[in-house]
């Protein structure tokens, strides 16, 4: 099982490459017969990155994100599953390219840096751990999107205003679906990320091996504050009504806040998180 | 045998004559039923297609003899449309053979149109194949040139980019009104001026979905007069600041020396809209949209310049896909000349069948004489029948082999023709 995992876990960043090369030629209008392939394709994609999360669990015995690289994985699986979604819904191809790079990215970082340790840690089989722990990815998912729409949103607005009206102009979704989408995520985002973080401190306070960490926990620490910006930055745009650019602007700002906090929490601290 | 498809077309188009010649040749229905039956039952045509649109009047028919009835067919259209426009060669085209049907395919693509890529002549070869249909003047020539043009046309669409991006200057503002709101059922639009430019870029608006048009003109008589048409409401030019407040999309055409929408006006407007977006076209000459509010966040104004650069590129883009295109169409036809040979082989192989059965029978009743009673009569007969089904069926491969190169295959049928001594009916 192991074997079998690893494979398809190093297969995979090359599998979203094809697909994103795919996207690449309906966006450049190179190939106007994949565009109702993209489906079927995408499909291929999904299920292939649920075989290895799912491989990779049972292979290690753990969830699939006891790791902040797993977690990366499963944030590219949750992002294209969520954007194949509003794909067949919408009909629209255009922010495929941006959303499935992103992705991509994601999954690349969580391959290269994987673990093949089988896990020991209790709280990586608690219950209640998994559920905390679904719902704060399935959060930063929702907000990374809302991010990448923000993104599409300012690139379309300049293509309006400069006249650019290119392939990009073309591919891209019209200025308004964009600012919906960007702010239904962030409205979900804060929901999902707000229930999954009282979850994991409600955890935290009623298991006292976990509790002694708690306070200190830097992990804690930046998600909290995270979660507070986007409460006080939608509290803001709901009050003063801002749409358009501004939003998006504001959108981007808050994810640059959140990829900084990921970065002090990967990279530059010890946390009670960390498991292995 | 031969590798001509006796197929013929005698045509007007935009291409040969004016708008004044093609008014005179166009056919009414009444026009078209009489021709196609003309053709049918004076003719002897096998089949006949009659297309006639604004911009081409074309003659479809299948005939062993093109050339004698291309000329009777413009004798009897010159006849009827009480005119010589058919007998010039100036004006006239008169094609056969596999031309035809590439003809056809390029015509129901539209990359024979006069707006490159338009898609509204699908629908009318449709129409003029449902009309000969329903006369029963369609063979089986006319009736798979027609589905191989269908197909070819679906291809077309789906693997190209020939018809994509509006060639239309009107057109353009609802496309980009649609790159900054997608849905536009529930946006309100603002006429200002209530001129026939406004009128006809309100009824695109209308034709795409939108609900809520409203008009703002100098005189009141004459913006009532065109909201009540829209069943819009209608206002003065000094109303227009708070009308703006509620506008989505503005489409200027006043006849003013002067700038009908200035920076001072919009910008309070968009604040208090919060910079929800608004789409401005200034489609007058002198403009009546100062410039300058396009740096305003989340407004967007295009004027005419704008909107016939956007038309130029669709254009351009659709000309790219012309190579394209034609390979799509070179392939069906090819296909059509395959399907044209093999159904030549099945008259070709039924000849066969039947000459190889008679010998046969011939044979049997030969044999019947000097078999004693009940002695394996029917094994006899079942195994001399499977022998031909053999014999023919690699007949049949043969010809398969070469069906895509006419020459190598006229010549195997002329050798099975000769071989087996069979009824040359070409």
């Amino acid at each position: 099982m192991k074997v079998f995992s690893q494979i398809i876990s190093y297969s995979l960043p090359v599998l979203y490459l094809l697909v994103i090369y795919v996207y690449y030629l309906i966006f450049s209008e190179k190939n106007k017969s994949l565009v109702k392939k993209t489906t079927p394709i995408l499909l291929v994609l999904v299920i292939c990155h649920l075989i290895e999360i799912v491989t990779r669990s049972i292979a290690l015995n753990n969830m699939p994100f006891s790791s902040s690289h797993d977690s990366f994985a499963f944030i590219a699986f949750s992002i294209v599953l969520v954007y194949m979604i509003s794909e067949i819904g919408l009909n629209s191809r255009g922010a495929g390219l941006f959303i499935l790079s992103f992705s991509f990215i994601l999954e690349l970082l969580s391959a290269v840096n994987m673990s093949w340790e089988t896990e020991t840690n209790e709280l990586l089989i608690n219950k209640t751990f998994a559920i905390h722990a679904s719902l704060s990815v399935t959060g930063y998912t929702a907000l990374s999107l809302a991010a990448i729409y923000a993104l599409m949103y300012i690139i379309q607005n300049h293509n309006l205003k400069k006249r650019n009206l290119g392939k990009l102009f073309t591919q891209l979704p019209a200025l308004n679906y964009l600012e919906k989408m960007s702010l239904r995520s962030i409205v979900t985002g804060i929901v999902v990320l707000g229930i999954g973080l009282v979850l994991g401190h409600y955890q935290a306070l009623s298991n006292p091996l976990i509790g002694e960490f708690f306070p200190k926990d830097i992990k804690v620490i930046v998600s909290d504050t995270v979660w507070i910006i986007y409460v006080i930055g939608y509290l803001i745009i709901a009050l003063k009504q801002w749409r358009g650019a501004k939003l998006a602007y504001l959108s981007l700002y808050g994810f640059l806040i959140l990829i900084v906090g990921g970065w002090i929490i990967i990279y530059m601290s010890e946390s009670f998180h960390k498991f292995n | 045998m031969s590798d001509q498809i006796p197929l013929g077309l005698i045509g007007i188009s935009h291409k040969t004559a004016t708008v004044e010649v093609r008014e005179k040749v166009a056919l009414s229905e009444e026009e078209q039923t009489m021709t196609i039956k003309h053709i049918s039952e004076n003719l002897k045509a096998d089949g006949v297609m009659v297309l006639s649109t604004c911009n081409r009047t074309e003659i479809y028919f299948s005939h062993e003899d093109i050339h004698s009835v291309a000329g009777q067919i413009k004798t009897w259209l010159n006849k009827l449309k009480n005119c010589t426009h058919f007998s010039d060669t100036n004006k006239i085209y008169t094609i056969s053979d596999a031309e035809v049907v590439e003809h056809l395919f390029k015509v129901n693509s539209g990359l024979d149109s006069q707006i490159l890529g338009e898609q509204q002549i699908t629908g009318q070869v449709k129409d003029s194949y449902e009309l000969t249909h329903h006369l029963n003047g369609t063979d089986a020539l006319i009736n798979r040139m027609f589905n191989f043009a269908m197909q070819a046309k679906k291809k077309v669409h789906n693997e190209t980019f020939l018809s994509d991006g509006t060639v239309s200057i009107s057109f353009a503002g609802v496309e980009l009104a649609r790159k900054i709101f997608s849905d536009l059922t529930d946006k309100n639009v603002l006429l200002i001026g209530a001129g026939k430019t406004a009128e006809l870029a309100a009824y695109h608006f209308r034709e795409n979905g939108v609900k809520n048009i409203h008009v703002a003109n100098r005189t009141l008589e004459r913006a009532k007069a065109l909201a009540e048409k829209l069943n819009g409401k209608a206002f003065t030019l000094e109303q227009l600041e708070e009308v703006l407040e509620t506008a989505d999309i503005v489409i200027s055409a006043t006849s003013s020396e002067t700038y009908v929408v200035t920076s001072k006006v919009i910008r309070p407007v968009a604040k208090k809209r919060r910079y929800k977006p608004v789409f401005l076209i200034d489609l007058a000459i002198p403009r009546d949209i100062d410039p300058e509010i396009d740096k305003t966040n989340g407004i967007f104004l295009y004027n005419l310049d704008d909107l016939r650069e956007i038309v130029q590129s669709n254009l351009e883009k659709r000309k790219k896909e012309i190579p394209k295109s034609l390979k799509i169409i070179h392939e069906f036809v090819l296909e059509f000349r395959k399907w044209v040979s093999m159904n030549s082989m099945t008259v070709v192989i039924g000849k066969l069948k039947k000459k190889l059965d008679v010998l046969r029978l011939n044979e049997m009743d030969r044999l019947k004489a000097r078999l004693p009673q009940n002695g394996y009569k029917h094994e006899i007969e079942h195994l001399t029948e499977s022998i031909i089904n053999k014999v023919v069926r690699q007949h049949v491969k043969s010809l398969k082999e070469v069906a895509h190169d006419p020459e190598e295959y006229k010549r195997r049928v002329e050798m099975i023709l000769n071989i087996y001594e069979l009824e040359n009916d070409n």
